[in-house]
C-alpha cells in the first residue's frame, strides 16, 4: 500500500502542477485578449493630458507593447522560478500583495468552514433526535432556505443588526474576532446547507439499516445511536462535499470581504479584475488552483481512514493481479452512497 | 468578438450585483432610519483643542502610490493633502495664496517666475525643503521618468522649460511661452512636494507609501494596500497656508483612512458612531442625514460643469440649430429636483461658478421647449407620426453615454432622453463601465457627444483642452473651422495679464455657448462628505478635498 500510495501521490503531484500551469496560462490569455490594460487605462484618463509619446514610453517600460506570446513567455519563465512579478496597478511586488491578504482570507474561510460544519451537524442531529412532529420538518427545510438566501443579504443584515444596532463589532476593525465571526456566519450558511443535506440523507439511510434496528432493539437511546453508530458512516460524503466547497468559500469570500470591508484575497481579486492587473490575477488563480488540488488530495487521503471498505487498490479484474503482482494503477475510490 | 462579449457580460453582471446590493442597502437604511438615529447631534461647540482620532471611510484607495502617478487620483488626493504640502494654496473660490512659497513674481510676458520659499521648512525625513528640492519636484512634475515607469503629472504646463535654484530659498522657473496658469497649477492636487530622496527611488519603492516622504502636517504611521492608511500628526509642523487660519501642528492626533467599498456600510458606520466621515454618499441619503443632525458637506471643485460637449463633425450636431435645440430642450430644474438635493445648483456657464473667471451665461441655454421645437422646425426636421422628427428620410437620432466617473450620470441621461424625446429626438442610452467607457467613448471622435466631468485649477488650461492646439483635445471637433474660437483660445492661453485674460474668458464662454458647442446641465459636486457633527472646522480647498489640518474634535 505504501509503494502504491507514493506512486499515486507522485502522479497526483504532476497532475497538480499541470493544472496550476494551465490555470496560469489560461488566466493570462483570457485577461490579455480583453481590451485595455491598467497602465494605458490610467494614462488615457483625460485628466492626465499625456501625449502619445509619453504614453508609449511608459507602456514600453512595463513591456506591454510586446506581442502577447512574448509577454506570456516572460511571465511564465519568471513564474517557474518563483518570481511573481510586480502589480501593474499598485507597482508593488505581487508576493507582498498576496502575502498581506492570505491570513485574513484564511481566517475567514476556516471560521466559515467551522461555522458551516457546526451548523450542519446541529441541523442533522436535530432531524434525527427532535420529536418528529415539531422540530424535524422545520429543520429539514433549513438547508434549502440557507441555499436560497444570498450571502450578501445575510451579510448586510448581520452588519445592520450586530454592528450598527447592537454595537457588537465595528466595521472599522473587520479583522476583530466578532467581525470575523459574523463574516464567517454569512459565508458559512450556504456552505452548511450543502453539508447538512448530504449528512441528513446519509443519516436517514443509515438509520434504516439493520444494524441500527438491532442497536435500537438492544435499548440504545437515539442520542447514543447517533453518536456511536450513525454519524461516522454518514460523514463519508461530507468529506467530499467539504473539499468541493473550498471553491465556494474562496468565491464567496469575494462578496463577503467586500461587504465587511475585509482586505483578503477576495477584495484583492476584485480590485485586480476591475483594473485588469494581470500579474496579481495570475498569482491568485495559481494559488487557488494549488489550494483546490491540495484540498481534494487531502480528501482522498482521509477517505479510507473513515471507511476501511474504501479500496486503495483496484479490484483484481485483470489477470495480472491474479498472478500476485502489484496492480499497475492504484485507484482511490470514493464510494459516495446516495440512496 | 468574444472579448467584446466577455467585457460586456462582466460589466452587466457587475452592474446587476451593484443594483441588487444598492436596492438592499436602501431597505436596510430605511430600517435604520426607522430605528432611530445617533445619540445626539451635540449642542455646544467649545474651543479648538489638541487630541483626538478620526476615521474616514472611503470607497477606494486608488491604485499605485508613486507620487507622480497617483497625486491626481480623487481618492489618494485625500492622503496626499495631509502628508505633503504645496507651493501655493488655492481655496474653494480659486483664490491663490502663499504656502511653501511665501511670495512670487513674474516677468511681463509671463515666461519667467521667481518663487520665494519659506525658511526652515523640512520634510519628515529631516531633509530641507529648499530651492534645490523644489527644482527637483518641478522637473519631476513636468517630465516624470517615463523610462522608469513614472509619468509626468497631468495638466502641468507643457510650456515648462527648466527651473534653477538661485539661492536656498529662491527658485527661478522658465517657460518657452506665456504661462499665466503656472502659479495656480502649483496648488493643484498633482503638485505635491516630495523629498528628493524619495523621488530618486525606483518605481517599485516609490509605490510603497511609507517611502514617500512629504513635509505635510501628518506623516504615514502605517498603511496596508487596498485596506487603510493611518496618519499621525507631525509635532514640529509650522508652515501651513495662512489662508486656512491656523498655524502650528494639527489638532488631531491621527486620521485613519479605511477602505469600505460598500456605500451603505460607510454611511451606516457614521450613523452608528463607528466612524467620523463617510465619503461619497448618494445624494438621496443626504437629507435624512441632515435631519438627524449630521454634517453634510458638498464642496464644489473648480472646473467644468457637468454637461455635454457636442461634436460639430457628427450628425445631428453638425447643424448649429440642432445643437441649440438640444441646449434649450434640457430642463435643468427637473434634473436638479429629481436626481439631486438643494445642495446642487444649475449650471450658469460651461465652467463652475466658483471659478474666478466664470460669468453667468445661463440665458443663452435656458430651458425653452417652444424655442427648441421651432429651431428644429427651422432646421428642417419635421415630426413624424411616431413623434420622432425626420429630415430627408433620416431620423433625428442620438446616443448618450453616461459618464461612469459620475454616479448620477445615468439618471440624468434618462431624464434628458425623456425631455428631448418630447421634442422629437430619438435618444438611446448606452451605459458602460469605466474600462469599456475608456475604450469606446473617451477618445472616440465619431460620437456626437460626450458627457463632461472635469476639474481644473486654472482657467488658462481650458483653452488648450477645447481646441486642437498644443495636443489639445479638440472637444467640439472644430479644428480650424471656427476662427473666432481659436482667436479667443490664443487670447486666453497667451495672456500675460489676469484682467485681460478674464475678459477673453468671458467672451470665450459667450461664444461657445451661443454656438451651442456645449450644453451645460448642473454644477458638479463630485465629493460628498457625511460627517460626525462633533468634528469642527474642516476646510475644503479648490479641488474640494477635505483637510483635517484645521479640524478638531469636541469632547
Amino acid at each position: 500500500m505504501n509503494a502504491s500510495y507514493l506512486r499515486y501521490a507522485g502522479r497526483r503531484l504532476v497532475q497538480a502542477v499541470v493544472v496550476v500551469l494551465l490555470a496560469y496560462v489560461f488566466t493570462f490569455v483570457v485577461i490579455s485578449v480583453l481590451p485595455g490594460d491598467p497602465v494605458t487605462n490610467t494614462l488615457r484618463n483625460p485628466e492626465n493630458g499625456f501625449t502619445e509619446e509619453e504614453i508609449a514610453r511608459i507602456v514600453s517600460y512595463y513591456g506591454l507593447d510586446q506581442p502577447i506570446a512574448v509577454q506570456l513567455w516572460q511571465s511564465l519563465s519568471h513564474f517557474l522560478v518563483g518570481d511573481l512579478g510586480v502589480s501593474l496597478r499598485s507597482n508593488l511586488p505581487v508576493t507582498r500583495l498576496v502575502a498581506e491578504v492570505v491570513p485574513s482570507t484564511l481566517a475567514l474561510a476556516a471560521s466559515a468552514l467551522a461555522v458551516a460544519l457546526v451548523l450542519a451537524f446541529a441541523i442533522a442531529y436535530g432531524t434525527q433526535n427532535l420529536p418528529r412532529r415539531y422540530g424535524q420538518g422545520v429543520l429539514r427545510a433549513f438547508p434549502s432556505l440557507f441555499l436560497s438566501v444570498p450571502a450578501f443579504v445575510v451579510g448586510l443584515l448581520l452588519i445592520q443588526v450586530f454592528a450598527f444596532q447592537l454595537g457588537l463589532f465595528s466595521v472599522i476593525e473587520p479583522d476583530s474576532a466578532w467581525a470575523t465571526f459574523f463574516a464567517a456566519v454569512a459565508l458559512g450558511i450556504p456552505v452548511s446547507a450543502q453539508v447538512a443535506e448530504v449528512l441528513i440523507t446519509g443519516l436517514d439511510h443509515e438509520s434504516r439499516q439493520e444494524y441500527a434496528a438491532v442497536a435500537r432493539s438492544r435499548g440504545l437511546g437515539q442520542a447514543r445511536l447517533f453518536a456511536k453508530h450513525l454519524l461516522k458512516p454518514s460523514s463519508l460524503p461530507v468529506v467530499t462535499v467539504v473539499a468541493l466547497t473550498v471553491g465556494e468559500l474562496l468565491g464567496g469570500a469575494l462578496i463577503i470581504e467586500t461587504i465587511f470591508g475585509r482586505t483578503g484575497i477576495g477584495s484583492l481579486v476584485q480590485r485586480s479584475v476591475s483594473t485588469q492587473d494581470l500579474p496579481v490575477l495570475q498569482a491568485v488563480v495559481s494559488l487557488a488552483a494549488v489550494v483546490f488540488v491540495v484540498v481534494n488530495l487531502l480528501a482522498d487521503l482521509v477517505y479510507p481512514l473513515l471507511d476501511p471498505r474504501v479500496r486503495t487498490e483496484p479490484a483484481s479484474a485483470s489477470g495480472k493481479a491474479g498472478l500476485g503482482e502489484a496492480p499497475e494503477q492504484p485507484i482511490l475510490e470514493r464510494q459516495v452512497s446516495v440512496p | 468578438m468574444t472579448t467584446t462579449h466577455a467585457g460586456r457580460w462582466a460589466g452587466r453582471t457587475r452592474r446587476a450585483i451593484q443594483a441588487a446590493v444598492g436596492a438592499l442597502a436602501t431597505v436596510t437604511l430605511a430600517a435604520a432610519c426607522a430605528a432611530g438615529g445617533p445619540a445626539s447631534s451635540g449642542g455646544g461647540t467649545g474651543e479648538p483643542h489638541d487630541g483626538g482620532d478620526i476615521t474616514f471611510l472611503i470607497d477606494s484607495l486608488g491604485d499605485t502610490w508613486i507620487p507622480n502617478n497617483s497625486s491626481i487620483s480623487s481618492f489618494q488626493g485625500h492622503i496626499w493633502g495631509h502628508v505633503a504640502d504645496k507651493l501655493v494654496y488655492v481655496d474653494e473660490v480659486g483664490e491663490v495664496s502663499p504656502w511653501i512659497a511665501e511670495s512670487w513674481e513674474q516677468d511681463d510676458d509671463a515666461t519667467e517666475f521667481t518663487l520665494h520659499l519659506k525658511n526652515g521648512v523640512t520634510f519628515s525625513d529631516g531633509s530641507p525643503l529648499d530651492a534645490d528640492a523644489v527644482v527637483k519636484n518641478l522637473d519631476t512634475w513636468a517630465f516624470g521618468a517615463p523610462d522608469a515607469g513614472i509619468s509626468p503629472i497631468g495638466l502641468f504646463p507643457k510650456t515648462y522649460d527648466h527651473a534653477e535654484a538661485v539661492d536656498d530659498t529662491t527658485v527661478k522657473v522658465h517657460f518657452d511661452a506665456p504661462t499665466l496658469g503656472f502659479v495656480p497649477t502649483l496648488g493643484y492636487h498633482g503638485s505635491i512636494l516630495i523629498s528628493p530622496k524619495a523621488l530618486a527611488l525606483p518605481a517599485e519603492e516609490q509605490a510603497d507609501l511609507s517611502n514617500d516622504i512629504g513635509s505635510g502636517p501628518f506623516v504615514v504611521e502605517s498603511w496596508k494596500e487596498g485596506d487603510s492608511v493611518v496618519l499621525k500628526k507631525r509635532a514640529d509642523y509650522d508652515w501651513g497656508p495662512e489662508a486656512v487660519g491656523h498655524t502650528g501642528p494639527a489638532y488631531l492626533d491621527t486620521i485613519t483612512y479605511k477602505l469600505v467599498a460598500e456605500s451603505s456600510t460607510r454611511t451606516g458606520a457614521v450613523r452608528s458612531g463607528q466612524a467620523d466621515v463617510a465619503y461619497n454618499a448618494t445624494p438621496q441619503e443626504l437629507d435624512s442625514f441632515k435631519d438627524q443632525g449630521f454634517v453634510v458637506a458638498v464642496p464644489r471643485y473648480l472646473g467644468f460643469v457637468n454637461g455635454y460637449r457636442l461634436n460639430t463633425r457628427v450628425a445631428p450636431f453638425d447643424d448649429a440649430l440642432v445643437r441649440q435645440a438640444f441646449q434649450h430642450g434640457i430642463d435643468r430644474d427637473e434634473i436638479l429636483s429629481t436626481v439631486y438635493t438643494d445642495d446642487w445648483s444649475p449650471a450658469e456657464s460651461l465652467i463652475q461658478s466658483n471659478v474666478p473667471e466664470a460669468t453667468d451665461h445661463s440665458d443663452s441655454f435656458a430651458y425653452d421647449p417652444e424655442l427648441a421645437a421651432s429651431l428644429l422646425d427651422d432646421a428642417g426636421w419635421t415630426e413624424g407620426a411616431d413623434g420622432v422628427r425626420t429630415k430627408d428620410g433620416k431620423k433625428l437620432e442620438l446616443t448618450l453615454y453616461p459618464n461612469p466617473y459620475l454616479a448620477t450620470s445615468k439618471a440624468i441621461d434618462e431624464l434628458v432622453a425623456q425631455q428631448l424625446g418630447e421634442l422629437g429626438f430619438d435618444v438611446d442610452i448606452q451605459a458602460y463601465d469605466v474600462v469599456t467607457f475608456g475604450e469606446r467613448v473617451s477618445d472616440n471622435t465619431s460620437l456626437s457627444n460626450y458627457e463632461v466631468t472635469r476639474s481644473f485649477i486654472d482657467v488658462g488650461t481650458v483653452a488648450s483642452i477645447l481646441t486642437d492646439a498644443e495636443n489639445g483635445e479638440d472637444w467640439f471637433g472644430l479644428g480650424e473651422s471656427d476662427p473666432r474660437t481659436n482667436k479667443l483660445r490664443d487670447a486666453v492661453a497667451q495672456a500675460t495679464d489676469l484682467d485681460e485674460r478674464a475678459k477673453s474668458v468671458d467672451e470665450l464662454q459667450e461664444h461657445l455657448l451661443d454656438q451651442a458647442y456645449f450644453a451645460p446641465v448642473t454644477q458638479i459636486v463630485q465629493r460628498i462628505y457625511v460627517q460626525n457633527p462633533e468634528l469642527h472646522d474642516v476646510t475644503y480647498n479648490g479641488v474640494a478635498y477635505a483637510s483635517y489640518y484645521t479640524a478638531w474634535l469636541e469632547d
